[in-house]
């Protein structure tokens, strides 16, 4: 083994700063009042080591909760510290980095830059949990009713053991909206688990219990097992009481996850084998090009993003949306550019199609490789794709996922319309049907076939757009799909939107039911075994097309 | 070691076939000019398929040091030239350039592989015709041939330091350990010292669960789920090993910022994630997130600022296709092992292998990392310094932690 990391202080080190810590407890707040001082926080912060800076992160918490600092001064020194513009020399100054401007961290007055600038404290893993607190604190202590509001109070919730008392105490009074403060008190009801008297304890348990998460009940279970708990019957009923109540919010939450999850990835694979379902099940073109048309969808999204950074930064947030067309436009530009100079000539020929697109997929990468470079692009997350929602117990949902969701939903709705409501869609009907009876009756077969190319590659460009949220873009994305796309259209039964739907929904939820009891190695062998199995008993998949092929 | 950015399929096979073709018509093997009587050393680095973007730079970190070499007058008095193939990615064809290099271009010694079915692979190759291999990347360990010089860590001078630092007071005190990675050799083997190691520290088999994905996978949703579940059950602070590679990670990344999990609640120590995975993402929410390697970007030492200066003008003029501010570990490590070599041919008089394998004992290099990295008697390992890095909001890592001096490498771990 090598040698112990450099920051763990030794036995006796550590005991020392306990004994310190139970002085400072015992020393009581009044020695912490007059010990506060701007000064003394910076000082304690530079020292750049855990334990000082937690203190003077608390210190200041509770200086601020009690009037006594102002919450403005607290949260620029701790941004400060978060973003390494707080600048500590070992004997020299202290310093504080506001864009080109040094300043005095105590005083806020301009200062005269040193030769060379001393280096920032590094805020370490325990750290930053206390900035985290601090900056969310500091943020509720200045604007209560704040937009952010509701995402403060949620690291407080989750970092409940280190939000001084005081402090939260006096978040709780001056929070003007309810369901803040029942958060807040919830945040209090954690702590005091440990208060000494029965009452405050059984008010603690009912408070949480109104939160079901798995977190939540371990810490009940803890207590359950305790004999000081055990041994009051009120405390002892009121645990038991929470416990089951959370048990079952925890069971409902697990089914909630496990459908969204099935629908989530189910949506992708719809996504991705629509367009291929168009093409392949419709057309009876074996299109290996198919996952690069995904990647051109996504590529075409990422120029829309850097076009809108460049001439219309304020309407970046919405790129997703206003990319739609382009990622179609662009996909089916290709697609239908593959149909006119390639394919076309070999619609009789099936194993040359398998090779062609075979070849024009390798090209399309590589072709993008070299205008692009190999790398994976980078996308902004709009904010409303941002993170996810709690929807009951520790069931949770992504915006990211619920978009590719309301997105699938939105592509089969196109589809089927323009499949079913249109003239386009009635020839492509036709045609597929019987080729040379719509021949004769005057459609233009290759006309039809040019446009059917078009929209499935559209399709296909569409699903590209809307995986840019959850999966990485790169010129070799697509291959990642090739394989699952074939998997749900033969599966679903070539030639039929519904039957890819099913199949879609059905691989998905069965992939998410298997995962987490056998891994995900184990899921996929599994699924493509039942996979073989159905197709044995019913080669022509789920659904199947009456008329001749 | 690892980094396979998508399952092998048939576009793998189609690139196999496009490469024989290739070197059916032409030679694989591309010749620089030089003055006369150089001293030839060879490149099996990727440049094609899918290690392309990543193993790629090697090659020129390579010519890099040549020319620095060359500068100063050379291997012996003579020019040192580079010779470079493209393996295309393709395991089985590192073991027949790697032989044609040694055999028909007769090339003093071999700089080459990234993951560790490709070293394997070459393995055999150099040790029937007495050749060296440099192998610049930290691996699973548990081999040691004396035809191989292994530039970086092995697992008990990476891994372990970092596993330590995590279950210290400043780290958070970790007790429960969730371990993902891709499902081959080296997160297996990692994931097997691992357990082995908090074994020997008294933590019992409930306090971690495996899962293994497959190479390319990216639906991380399920996982993250079972790992808030993982955390939140009792026994103290959780962490993630993760081991996944190639475009698995900035999935799970992307999973892990979307269910809101920062790294105050469940820190992640990725052991393959490189300055390069994190271009593409918005770091901000990943602040704090942790890796392990021998050499950091943001390493503060006079060497690391002369090597970054060297790259970025080396990028500059022969425009290549990189960002010349990137510079990762497996670079800095192909980098010393030129060096290294150049050193040991000097101090042996000779290029010859058996003489140069005996100059090893004893020889110093002043790595960029800011550590003077050594080789000793025992065996063909270099002592490097080891780093813990913390992901900053500039998609980069600050440097958390860094070990005092370059311990000695220890090949096989006691706990395997």
């Amino acid at each position: 083994m090598s040698e112990r990391p450099r920051h763990r202080p030794p036995p006796w080190r550590q005991l020392a700063h306990a004994l310190l810590a139970l002085a400072a407890l015992l020393a009581a707040p009044a020695r912490a009042d007059e010990s506060y001082g701007r000064d003394a926080v910076v000082r304690h912060l530079c020292e750049a080591k855990s334990e000082p800076m937690a203190q003077a992160i608390g210190a200041l918490l509770t200086a601020v909760a009690a009037g006594r600092e102002e919450a403005a001064w607290g949260a620029r020194i701790v941004a400060a510290l978060d973003g390494k513009r707080l600048l500590c020399a070992p004997a020299g100054p202290r310093l504080l980095r506001d864009g080109a401007v040094l300043r005095d961290p105590v005083t806020g007055r301009e200062a005269v830059a040193p030769d060379r600038l001393p280096n920032a404290p590094f805020v370490n893993l325990r750290t930053r949990a206390w900035v985290e607190v601090a900056t969310a604190a500091l943020a509720l202590f200045a604007e209560p009713g704040g937009a952010a509001a509701s995402a403060q109070v949620a690291v407080l919730e989750k970092q409940y053991a280190i939000v001084p008392e005081t402090a939260l105490a006096a978040l709780v009074e001056r929070q003007p909206a309810p369901d803040l403060r029942d958060r807040l008190l919830l945040v209090r009801a954690l702590q005091s688990l440990e208060a000494p008297s029965a009452d405050a304890r059984v008010s603690a348990i009912a408070t949480i219990a109104g939160d079901p998460t798995a977190r939540n009940r371990t810490l009940l279970a803890a207590l359950a097992a305790r004999p000081d708990y055990a041994a009051d019957p009120a405390v002892r009923a009121a645990l038991d009481t929470a416990m089951a109540h959370i048990d079952t919010w925890l069971r409902v939450g697990e089914v909630g996850a496990v459908l969204f999850s099935g629908l989530s990835y189910a949506s992708i694979l719809f996504m991705a084998a629509l367009g291929l379902a168009v093409i392949f099940g419709l057309m009876g073109v074996i299109n290996l090009a198919q996952g690069e048309l995904i990647m051109i969808g996504a590529y075409a999204t990422w120029l829309v993003q850097e076009a809108l950074r460049a001439l219309a930064p304020a309407l970046l947030d919405w790129y997703l949306l206003l990319a739609v067309p382009v990622a179609f436009a662009a996909a089916a530009a290709v697609g239908m550019a593959m149909e006119a100079t390639v394919i076309r000539h070999l619609y009789r020929r099936p194993l040359m199609t398998l090779l062609a697109t075979w070849a024009i997929s390798l090209f399309l990468v590589n072709l993008v490789q070299v205008l692009f470079g190999t790398q994976n692009l980078e996308f902004v997350t709009p904010a409303f794709l941002a993170g996810g929602t709690r929807v009951v117990a520790d069931f949770m949902v992504t915006w990211n996922r619920l978009f590719a969701i309301a997105f699938a939903v939105g592509i089969l709705a196109l589809a089927l319309l323009v499949l079913h409501r249109t003239p386009l869609g009635l020839f492509v009907r036709a045609v597929t049907e019987n080729r040379d009876m719509a021949e004769c009756v005057g459609v233009s077969t290759r006309r039809i076939d040019l446009l059917s190319f078009g929209v499935g590659s559209g399709l296909a460009g569409l699903a590209g757009l809307a995986l840019t949220p959850i999966y990485n873009v790169n010129p070799t994305m697509g291959t990642n799909f090739i394989v699952d796309s074939f998997l749900v259209v033969v599966l679903g039964g070539v030639g039929n939107l519904a039957g890819t739907l099913i199949a879609a929904l059905g691989i998905g939820q069965i992939n998410i039911v298997i995962e987490p009891l056998y891994g995900a190695v184990a899921a996929k062998v599994i699924v493509l075994l039942m996979i073989i199995l159905f197709i044995q008993f019913r080669p022509e998949g789920i659904f199947s097309v009456k008329g001749r092929r | 070691m690892m980094r396979i950015t998508s399952a092998i399929g048939r576009r793998t096979l189609l690139k196999t076939a496009a490469a024989v073709g290739g070197a059916l018509s032409m030679p694989a093997i591309i010749r620089s000019a030089a003055a006369a009587e150089p001293v030839k050393i060879g490149c099996l680095f990727s440049s094609s398929g899918t290690m392309a973007n990543i193993e790629g730079r090697l090659s020129h970190v390579c010519r890099m040091a040549a020319q620095e070499i060359n500068a100063k007058g050379g291997v012996l008095g003579r020019p040192v030239e580079v010779t470079v193939t493209d393996p295309a990615s393709d395991w089985p064809l590192y073991a027949q350039l790697g032989r044609q290099l040694l055999l028909q271009e007769k090339v003093a010694s071999l700089f080459g592989c990234w993951t560790s079915v490709s070293r394997k692979s070459v393995l055999p190759v150099v040790e029937q015709n007495n050749g060296l291999l440099f192998y610049p990347l930290h691996f699973e360990g548990e081999e040691n041939s004396k035809n191989v010089v292994y530039l970086n860590s092995p697992p008990a001078s990476s891994v372990l330091p970092a596993l330590e630092y995590l279950m210290s007071d400043d780290g958070g005190k970790a007790k429960r350990f969730y371990m993902l990675g891709s499902d081959y050799v080296w997160p297996r083997t990692i994931n097997k010292i691992c357990k082995g190691y908090w074994t020997s520290k008294g933590f019992k088999e409930t306090s971690w669960r495996e899962q293994y994905v497959p190479f390319g996978f990216s639906n991380f949703q399920t996982i993250v789920n079972d790992i808030r579940k993982f955390a939140s059950e009792p026994g103290g602070q959780p962490i993630i090993v993760l081991t996944v590679v190639g475009d698995s990670i900035p999935a799970f990344f992307k999973e892990i910022i979307s269910q809101g999990i920062r790294a105050t609640d469940i820190p992640v120590l990725g052991l393959d994630v490189l300055e390069a995975d994190l271009e593409g993402l918005d770091t901000a929410p990943m602040v704090g997130h942790l890796n392990c390697w021998a050499y950091l970007q943001n390493a503060s030492s006079p060497h690391n600022d002369r090597f970054k200066a060297a790259w970025k003008s080396y990028v500059d003029t022969n425009r290549l296709p990189f960002r010349n501010n990137v510079v990762i570990d497996p670079m800095v490590s192909t980098y010393d092992g030129v060096h290294l070599w150049a050193a040991a041919c000097q101090k042996a008089g000779t290029t010859d292998t058996d003489a140069v394998r005996a100059a090893f004992a004893g020889l110093t290099f002043d790595c960029p990392s800011g550590y003077k990295i050594g080789m000793s008697a025992e065996n063909t390992y270099v002592s490097r310094g080891v780093f813990i890095g913390s992901v900053n909001d500039q998609q980069a890592f600050d440097i958390l932690w860094q070990s005092d001096g370059a311990p000695k490498p220890v090949p096989f771990s006691p706990y395997a």
